[in-house]
């Protein structure tokens, strides 16, 4: 297929209809409504079915019942209709069902404004809902990485029987850049045949139930120690990251995700210009996180520089990584603001200067 | 009076942007409405501060309506069409649904003094071929109330864009030119293309463009900022 310039809302839809999504439920919200625009547009055409629902709380139990018919299904929100959906992606994972969830992330709490934001990494990697359940969670930095992402969401909601988010910054669903898809792409993983999936039977097999529902507290247990036991395997096999100058000798790592890494990445160039020597590592899979990684790497430098779009949430995982070893400095813009190249060339400078004061908690 | 029309992601903010500030530094007086209601982001209010830097009057929403999700149509822009003595370049949202403000204000659009020019990048997933280019024009007339006067042919693939990608686009522009039996007005390429098109011929002028409304991390050390999203200065 011949290269498309789209936004990252059109790529993320196109790429869950070429991992064989024919099925999105959905309420509008800024900055992500192109996406539900572009599936209302689309599925149709491939014989699926688009429906808006009355709001994100109905959205997400329509998935919930797509998803338990075996069926591959997406839906995407952004910030506060991520909120209403809580409820149902705590009882998808209880019931251990494969949807794709897009969080578009725009600026809070609240009603917040309609900019792009990286305040929800603790509700996507910590709190997406009640109970103890963990939702895999992948962050694209640019339109090629989303769509490329999405699809991978697909095989692995499968694979593991859990819902996966894709967290976008509000960049990711507005700008837009050239992507690709290729013809005959291989999944990620070895999939088996949904034989739990309530496919309807004709006494051929058992009844298959989807529910999260308990009552009997040992088997409850037995439950929660079965999904540890695949967030554990998560754990294991999904980390991905990407280091950039992270193979040479270098001062200062740079930590951030998202479109914010791509900021980094900018002023990290123009600082090894100015002879500077810094290195970069973007955590591409938020849950699970890679706290190795990102420790090797902040072993080869003085100092470790978090970026974020928030008041400071992945910094806490970066700093469960180093346990102290190494002071861990901090620099976000909030409310919608995007932080600027000369910020980090600033701020890194200061570091190395003496100028910046390492983050402490307590 | 120039109206930019065309489908959503088809690169009339940049273009409008363009044509304000070359026309402007030619010692033309403009002015530049933005009338988009239909994207959130990557506006022509965006570049508010380099507008006003070189001398071109921004019809826009203002103050915290800059960066909201609705659909605000400056009130001043009905006296604006009125004006003979200025320049106006009319950034319209995208597709027939950003059209719709065109048909709100067709009853003071001077039609016999007005360019409607439709833009064109064939890389976009919603005009992948003239046909399609073709069936747009027309939704777009219907919803606007204006004939479309000119196509201007945008094929680009932002960074990743050869000259095989701008002559590829062309000729479907050509083509969409033909079945639409509308003149194409112009072909544009990127400053830096201008050189390796030089041999090419071109049956339309062929416009420089200079990218301006872009996100932080492409932004240039002489074309950079740290306030509201967008905003270049």
């Amino acid at each position: 297929m011949a290269k498309k310039l789209m936004k990252g809302s059109e790529a993320i839809g196109e790429a869950a209809v070429q991992a064989g999504c024919k099925l999105f439920f959905g309420y509008p919200i800024t900055p992500q409504n192109e996406i539900p625009e572009y599936m209302s547009m689309r599925l149709p055409q491939i014989g699926g079915a688009f429906v808006q629902a009355e709001s994100e709380v109905a959205a997400s139990n329509m998935i919930y019942g797509a998803a338990g018919a075996g069926e591959r299904v997406m839906t995407s929100s952004s910030s506060p209709g991520v909120s209403l959906m809580s409820e149902a992606i705590s009882y998808l994972a209880g019931s251990e069902l494969p949807v794709v969830i897009v969080n578009i992330v725009r600026a809070g709490p609240g009603l917040g404004g309609i900019l792009p934001s990286q305040g929800d990494y603790f509700q996507a990697t910590k709190a997406s809902g009640h109970g103890d359940f963990r939702v895999l969670v992948l962050a694209p930095w640019s339109i090629q990485e989303a769509a490329d992402l999405v699809q991978d969401a697909f095989d692995l909601a499968d694979y593991y029987r859990n819902p996966v988010m894709i967290l976008g910054d509000g960049l990711i669903g507005q700008m837009m850049e050239p992507v690709e898809f290729f013809e005959g792409r291989v999944p990620t993983k070895e999939l088996e045949p949904k034989t739990w999936a309530t496919t309807g039977c004709d006494g051929s097999r058992p009844t298959n139930v989807v529910n999260s529902l308990f009552l009997d507290p040992e088997e409850l247990e037995q439950h929660n120690i079965h999904l540890k036991a695949k967030y554990d395997r998560m754990v294991a096999d999904e980390v991905r990251f990407a280091g950039y100058g992270t193979d040479e000798d270098y001062d200062v790592l740079i930590v951030a995700y998202g479109t914010v890494a791509r900021v980094c990445s900018t002023a990290m160039e123009e600082l090894r210009e100015e002879g500077i020597k810094v290195a970069l590592i973007r955590p591409v899979s938020l849950y699970p996180f890679p706290y190795r990684a990102i420790r090797e790497a902040a072993m080869k430098a003085g100092s470790v520089l978090v970026v974020e779009l928030s008041t400071g949430q992945m910094i806490e995982d970066v700093q469960l990584a180093l346990a102290r070893s190494r002071p861990v400095h901090f620099h976000n813009r909030l409310g919608g603001m995007l932080v600027s190249p000369d910020e980090v060339v600033a701020k890194v400078k200061a570091m190395l200067g003496g100028q910046s004061e390492e983050v402490h908690h307590g | 009076m120039t109206l930019l029309v065309g489908h959503f992601g088809s690169g009339k903010t940049e273009i409008a942007l363009n044509g304000a500030l070359d026309l402007a530094a030619a010692g033309v007086r403009i002015t530049l409405a933005d009338l988009d209601i239909v994207k959130p982001y990557f506006r022509s209010r965006s570049a508010r501060e380099i507008l006003s830097d070189a001398g071109v009057e921004l019809l826009a929403p203002t103050g915290a309506n800059v960066h909201a999700d609705l659909p605000i149509i400056v009130p001043q822009i009905r006296s604006h069409l009125r004006d003979p003595s200025r320049r106006l370049i009319i950034d319209v949202g995208g597709d027939d649904i950003g059209a719709r403000v065109l048909g709100s204000l067709s009853d003071v659009v001077p039609f016999d003094d007005t360019d409607c020019l439709l833009v064109l990048n064939f890389r976009r997933p919603s005009t992948p071929d003239p046909e399609r280019a073709l069936h747009m024009i027309r939704e777009i007339e219907a919803v606007g109330r204006v004939p479309v006067s000119g196509l201007i042919s945008n094929t680009h693939l932002m960074g990743e864009t050869t000259p095989a990608v701008v002559l590829g686009g062309y000729r479907q522009a050509v083509e969409t030119s033909r079945l639409a039996e509308v003149p194409l007005v112009a072909v544009t390429v990127t400053e830096e293309q201008i050189a390796d098109l030089r041999e090419e011929k071109f049956e339309c002028p062929v416009i420089a463009m200079h990218r301006i409304v872009m996100p932080p991390f492409a932004q240039s050390h002489e074309r950079r900022t740290t306030g509201p999203l967008f905003v270049v200065n």
